[in-house]
């Protein structure tokens, strides 16, 4: 699953968004420098977006379910919400580590590889948004949002 | 299916008929086992009569509508058809619910009696029975033998009783005889104060009573004995005085105490109708204009004209065993009235008796709530909301397409000119707010309290969209009806607690 993870947010490799000592510590590379032992952010970070954006997809399509947030603008004001969330908590973990030095000494992190990941998990995020909301095999079961998508109405 | 073959006769006939298709538009059923087809067959020599225009084209309206979206969907849910529609190709009659009197347009009754070619002794006796002055349709005084009848009989029913004569050899009659069936019913409509529906209603009931002497016509036997209701509307407006008019309210009372005299011995003292239903109202009100009938005669729909309508909802709702004629003669025949619970000048749905409520209340504010939401939200919900992408689409293309540009906007108007029109008179019937919010729509229904009870239009849309999901309609048209049908009726029945 932490393989899994890291290789979404790191693109496969193709157009990494942070450093490769990033992705060290969000795998759970221990403060003592020795093994991937500690937290493993990876796949908590990855967890979190998947629930998170699953419940704004529920808020939307099935709590509020109302005609009057069913255009896509809606859409793309849940949108935003997801992706404002997603980034704050990928960002903010990573950077609380940074500001209290609780990371291996040898790996070298800053504040743009915090805005790396966070700018990582909120387009993974707008991603599933897309997908959980695209096909109308889910969306179906809402009353007021069934057709809606981010292309309509 | 049984018919019931409507006879609606001069300017009351037409107005009541209009009522009655605003009820059956509204979804109001009468509660019988039995389904009727409604077969109106509207009598006025008055041609140009504004009344008898506008009902010919909201049944014309109504009949398009059900063609395309058919039974069963709330909503237009009586059969309306023309006489033409019973008859075989080959022998086919005007496909219009107007009864096409001969002879009648720019026709001075001498002529039409062939007064010249009378002897001297008939032309004196023709003289005493038609004496006295009328005006043509240009206003002039004149004779009333020289009195032209494309403007009715001006209140002169002497005249009418002769000319409606040619009923009984018209090929009208003799189609609805040969169609007449043992489960069908006739209903005449008629007003008593006037001239053409006083003459109207005793001379087409002989002729129906009489079907057995009448050898033009099938069917006689089934005909003698039909099921006959009529409602005889009694005086129950006001008209503006005007001297130089025929036609005066003083008169009204006399004429129907002269015509109730004569139906004594011909209609109720002979046993000929099944169910005779009464209808007046004493309130002096808001005059009309004194129009005899050159200037069109457009007068506003009147709340007695809603009630005569449901005295054929009643009719329709008679057992059949209490309907029973031997010999033409019916057996037990009924009278009734018609009587409110207040009375109010203006009435509202609380005013009515709890039949009548029961009976018209709900539906009549769905086809309101219908109607208001078509004038004031369609058109910001099309393509926007589930209930108008889903198929069959009510998109904006259906919006602009004549079905509904032409015959549903033009029922809904006239269906809003008629409350508006009820609304305005005097005695008046104002059960809506037309132009309030959705939750003060129905006066005297307040909507129940709650935390999520606000009444508006993302409610409506919000029900409508939950009322059409996962459902399929054959057509975007029977989607329209049939839909808002159901979502009206839950939002009345859930958020203003109207009673089904």
């Amino acid at each position: 699953m932490k393989e899994f993870f890291a290789s979404l947010y790191e693109w496969f490799g193709v157009i990494p968004l942070y450093s490769r000592d990033m992705g060290d510590q969000l795998r759970g590379w221990d403060i003592t420098c020795t093994d991937y032992i500690a937290t493993p952010w990876y796949v908590y970070i990855g967890w979190i977006m998947i629930i998170l954006t699953g419940f704004i997809y529920a808020l939307q399509y099935h709590i509020i379910d109302n005609s009057r947030l069913n255009k896509k603008m809606h859409w793309w004001l849940f949108a935003l919400l997801i992706v404002a969330l997603n980034f704050l908590i990928a960002f903010t973990i990573p950077f609380n580590t940074l500001q209290a030095s609780d990371y291996c000494n040898q790996l070298n992190l800053s504040v743009s590889d915090c805005i790396g990941f966070g700018l990582s998990n909120a387009v993974w995020s707008l991603i599933l948004f897309v997908i959980i909301s695209t096909p109308p095999l889910i969306r179906r079961f809402s009353t007021n949002c069934r057709l809606t998508t981010f292309w309509k109405p | 299916m049984a018919r019931l073959f409507i006879f609606a006769i001069g300017g009351t006939g037409s107005r009541v008929l209009k009522s009655l298709t605003m009820l059956f538009a509204a979804g109001i059923k009468p509660s019988s086992q039995r389904e009727f087809e409604i077969v109106p067959i509207i009598i006025d020599p008055h041609k140009s009569n504004e009344d008898l225009k506008r009902t010919e084209r909201l049944l014309g309206n109504y009949q398009s509508i059900l063609n395309e979206v058919g039974l069963n969907n709330g909503f237009f849910n009586t059969k309306i058809t023309t006489l033409d529609k019973l008859v075989a190709s080959e022998n086919r009659i005007s496909g219009s619910f107007t009864f096409n009197l001969q002879q009648v347009a720019n026709t001075r009754f001498k002529d039409y009696i062939d007064f010249n070619q009378l002897s001297e002794p008939n032309k004196a006796l023709t003289d005493i029975l038609f004496s006295g002055k009328s005006i043509n349709k240009r206003g002039e005084e004149v004779d009333l033998l020289d009195i032209e009848m494309d403007i009715g009989f001006v209140g002169n029913p002497n005249i009418g009783s002769v000319v409606l004569n040619q009923f009984k050899d018209s090929k009208e009659f003799q189609e609805v005889a040969n169609n007449f069936n043992a489960d069908d019913r006739i209903f005449i409509i008629s007003s008593i104060f006037g001239g053409t529906g006083a003459a109207g209603f005793p001379t087409i009931l002989k002729n129906i009573r009489d079907a057995m002497n009448n050898t033009n016509i099938d069917g006689r036997g089934f005909l003698q004995d039909a099921k006959i209701g009529a409602v005889t509307a009694l005086p129950y407006f006001n008209i503006e005085k005007d001297i130089d008019s025929p036609i005066q309210k003083s008169d009204f009372i006399g004429k129907t105490k002269a015509a109730l005299y004569y139906y004594k011995d011909n209609v109720t003292g002979n046993n000929s109708v099944n169910s005779l239903y009464y209808i007046a109202d004493d309130y002096s009100g808001k005059p009309y204009k004194n129009d005899p009938g050159d200037n069109g005669q457009k007068n506003d729909a009147h709340f007695v004209e809603l009630a005569s309508a449901l005295a054929i909802i009643d009719f329709l709702e008679t057992p059949d065993r209490d309907l029973t004629c031997v010999g033409g003669k019916a057996v037990n025949p009924i009278y009734k009235e018609f009587g409110i619970r207040n009375d109010s000048a203006d009435i509202k749905l609380s005013d009515f008796e709890d039949n009548t409520e029961r009976k018209i209340s709900l539906r009549l504010s769905q086809f309101t709530l219908f109607r208001k939401f078509l004038n004031e939200h369609a058109s910001s919900a099309w393509e926007k909301q589930p209930w108008s992408m889903g198929q069959p689409e009510l998109n904006k293309q259906f919006f602009d397409d004549s079905f509904y540009r032409t015959n549903v906007t033009e029922f809904l108007s006239s269906f809003g000119d008629w409350l508006m029109e009820m609304s305005n008179n005097k005695r008046g019937f104002s059960p809506f707010n037309l132009d309030s919010n959705l939750d003060s729509l129905v006066k005297d229904k307040t909507v129940k309290p709650g935390m999520f009870s606000s009444v508006d239009y993302g409610l409506y849309d919000d029900r409508l969209n939950k009322h059409s999901k996962g459902k399929t309609y054959r057509s975007s048209s029977q989607k329209l009806i049939s839909l808002f049908f159901k979502t009206t009726e839950d939002i009345l029945i859930s958020k203003f607690g109207i009673k089904n």
